[in-house]
């Protein structure tokens, strides 16, 4: 950052408008289109044979859809840590990363909602929950957090916004008759007065205030599906903790990889510099030691015990018939971006853009490890049931939903890039302007 | 003297493996017996049935046979007096009600057998168990004379074409409860006199009951060599009436109806959202607000 001062407001302008897809862009999209219309026919399919198309029975209820959507809440909660955490803490040199970690926050939470309707037998009853829902159950905590993160999320993104808007409606000749519409409907009426700024920026730290408990609450409340249960793998009094800093880990993993994406794709190496990466990589490895901490913490203590309806659990995991899934979750979402990360040389762009794709990979598979084993090993014994119920491979129905939500997510993403600039062009002027004062 | 001890020492170990292999030998000498036992019960007068046990006796190990198919008949081995076809459960055990189509058979003697035969055995020739039953009826009645109450049972058998009274039949007198008999009186048994009746006083004062304070009395004669078991069982007001509470599901807790949610959560939830959704809306006005700015400016 501490370079940009050498560059004039136009230039600056110029770097961070958006710009249309190119020939990479156009296929980028095309493909994430596809796999979206995809998983909205296998969405078809279940919606006309029920939800006998998946592999989910009587004892797996839940799969990978419910992954998925743990993978969501999860992956949400950057935009907490990024914006609000730093904003809170003055963390200047973050600035170029805040709208990246808001719009995957958003884009995020929004598919985390959908997964659910998705995971619904009968999607038309959704309304029941409001109608005649329960404010004892987790579930409808759930419900209420998420919305609530949504709509702070949205206005996280829409305040600091409103300056850029009008740079955006000033450069109509750029964006197009279309999108200058957009613009004027959206940002028309920040004139940029100090009484505007004023009230904006009020808004903006209560809201980095306030979006701080809720992201910790949606976090832990979805933790708190898993451990008001009384099932071997989730009975535990840590989850809360140990949910909210696996998010922390894979939200934080989600921005290098976009970070990196954003950068080579729309040249921004003079904004999102080598210490952005250094920084964040930092930041990635040491989530990355507390998740692990955290792991052994969940895993090592029950073992050690070795409770008799534990053990058929940990068995599967540590030996049986999820061990490869596990050891590969353990090893690729914590242990290997630690030992990439703790070195200078590993937190240079490229390592750490692995690192990152590591740590959100192993993210995915470490939610199907949360939720299925257990599934398949209740306390009392499974009798007199198909062979079936005793496994659970998703079917390619499934596959097909949770590949076409995760496009939809980098969809959204994706297309906000192209229509609203990435990084906060006005807060970056203004950051230079009080760079030179201060000089 | 060396010697001697040596010799000692050897002659402890011939003696000591001799008895363990005449102990292992033995064992395997030892032949499987197959025991059938089959008790009568005759329940209120009216519900008479048979339990069948089967066991395999091996030295001092017993076993149950399981799923045994075994026939049971009434006086004579003969298709018209079957009882019924059984086949025994994991407990090695197995019941037979004993059916109406054999009335005139049952009236027509007063003491009969019953044959239990075993079903695919491979031997032809196996003679079947023979279970001899006398017919008895047995009755309970109860008297309160000063503040005293008072159970007597009477027990009948049919001997000589009439009902005569069974004289020392042992039985159980008391109320029923969930896990068995709980006796009425201060002993645990009681038995008839020459009259076939046994008394016992009611001391179990205060005893739950149901919700009208009704205890069950049970008289239970048991595995008596000539009449069986007889069971006979009478309701009687001597109980205290128990209420069930309710209350328990209509008080308002975590697992209770959404109309029953603690107060204390929904007061949390309630403060947390209320507080939430008021900075957002807050916030929606701030940007109201701003909007305002822009058109006052213009």
């Amino acid at each position: 950052m501490e370079n940009i001062a050498a560059f004039s407001n136009e230039q600056i302008t110029r770097d961070l408008l958006p710009q249309k897809f190119g020939r990479r862009g156009m296929i980028w999209t095309g493909i994430l289109v596809l796999l979206c219309l995809t998983g909205a026919y296998a969405y078809y399919r279940q919606l006309k044979y029920g939800l006998v198309v998946t592999s989910m029975r009587d004892y797996v209820s839940w799969g990978i859809y419910i992954s998925n959507f743990v993978f969501f809440v999860a992956i949400s909660l950057v935009g907490s840590l990024i914006t609000a955490i730093f904003r809170l803490a003055n963390v200047k040199w973050s600035t170029p990363l805040t709208r990246i970690a808001e719009i995957i926050a958003v884009s995020a939470i929004v598919f985390a909602s959908l997964i659910i309707i998705v995971d619904m037998g009968r999607p038309e009853r959704f309304m029941n929950l409001f109608l005649h829902g329960r404010i004892q159950s987790p579930i409808m905590w759930d419900v209420i957090v998420i919305g609530t993160y949504f709509f702070i999320s949205c206005l996280l993104l829409y305040f600091p916004l409103l300056p850029d808007l009008k740079i955006l409606i000033a450069f109509k000749e750029k964006s197009g008759k279309a999108l200058n519409k957009l613009y004027r409907f959206q940002g028309s009426f920040w004139k940029g007065t100090k009484e505007q700024f004023q009230i904006s920026d009020k808004a903006i730290n209560i809201l980095c205030i306030i979006i701080v408990p809720v992201a910790f609450c949606i976090h832990t409340v979805t933790s708190w599906l898993f451990a008001t249960t009384y099932r071997p793998g989730w009975d535990s009094t840590n989850f809360g903790a140990y949910f909210i800093s696996g998010a922390f880990l894979v939200g934080a993993g989600g921005v290098v990889v976009a970070m990196y994406i954003f950068r080579k794709s729309y040249h921004l190496e003079k904004y999102i510099t080598e210490k952005h990466f250094e920084k964040m990589g930092r930041i990635v490895v040491l989530l990355a030691l507390l998740y692990l901490y955290f792991n052994i913490n969940e895993y090592l203590i029950p073992a050690f015990k070795m409770k008799k309806p534990e053990e058929a659990h940990l068995t599967q995991l540590f030996t049986g018939e999820f061990a490869a899934l596990f050891w590969f979750a353990i090893s690729i979402g914590m242990i290997i971006p630690i030992l990439i990360l703790l070195f200078k040389k590993g937190r240079r762009p490229l390592p750490v853009f692995i690192a990152g794709i590591m740590v959100v990979i192993g993210a995915w598979f470490k939610r199907y490890l949360i939720v299925t084993p257990t599934l398949l090993h209740p306390f009392l014994p499974m009798q007199n049931v198909p062979e079936s119920y005793h496994h659970y491979f998703p079917s390619w129905e499934e596959w097909a939903i949770a590949i076409g939500s995760l496009s939809g997510a980098l969809l959204v993403i994706t297309f906000f890039a192209r229509i609203y600039p990435i990084i906060p062009i006005h807060e970056i002027i203004t950051e230079q302007h009080e760079e030179a004062e201060k000089k | 003297m060396k010697k001697l001890k040596k010799n000692k020492l050897l002659l402890l170990f011939l003696v000591f493996t001799s008895m363990i292999s005449n102990t292992v030998v033995g064992q395997d000498s030892i032949v499987a017996k197959e025991i059938v036992k089959l008790q009568y019960f005759n329940r209120n007068n009216s519900l008479q049935y048979l339990i069948l046990e089967s066991i395999l006796k091996k030295g001092k190990q017993i076993e149950p046979q399981k799923s045994k198919a075994f026939k049971i008949f009434l006086d004579k081995d003969q298709p018209e007096n079957l009882v019924a076809k059984v086949m025994t459960d994991d407990n090695g055990k197995a019941k037979a009600i004993i059916p109406p189509q054999l009335k005139s058979i049952w009236d027509s003697a007063e003491q009969h057998n019953f044959l239990v035969v075993a079903e695919a055995s491979g031997k032809e020739g196996e003679t079947p168990s023979e279970f001899t039953i006398r017919k008895a009826k047995i009755s309970i009645d109860t008297s309160s004379a000063d503040g005293t109450k008072n159970i007597s049972v009477t027990v009948m058998k049919y001997k000589n074409g009439e009902w005569l009274a069974a004289k020392d039949v042992e039985m159980k007198i008391g109320v029923q409860r969930l896990g068995g008999i709980l006796p009425a009186g201060e002993s645990d048994s009681y038995t008839t006199d020459s009259t076939g009746i046994a008394t016992s006083e009611f001391k179990k004062d205060s005893l739950p009951g149901n919700e009208y304070g009704d205890l069950m009395l049970v008289a239970r004669v048991e595995d008596n060599d000539e009449l069986g078991n007889l069971i006979v069982e009478k309701p009687v007001p001597w109980g205290v009436v128990t209420k069930t509470d309710n209350g328990f599901f209509n008080q308002r807790a975590l697992w209770s109806t959404r109309f029953r949610t603690p107060l204390w959560l929904l007061f949390m939830a309630y403060t947390i959202v209320i507080g939430v959704w008021g900075t957002i809306i807050y916030l929606v006005v701030q940007l109201v607000k701003i909007k305002k700015i822009a058109n006052s400016t213009a």
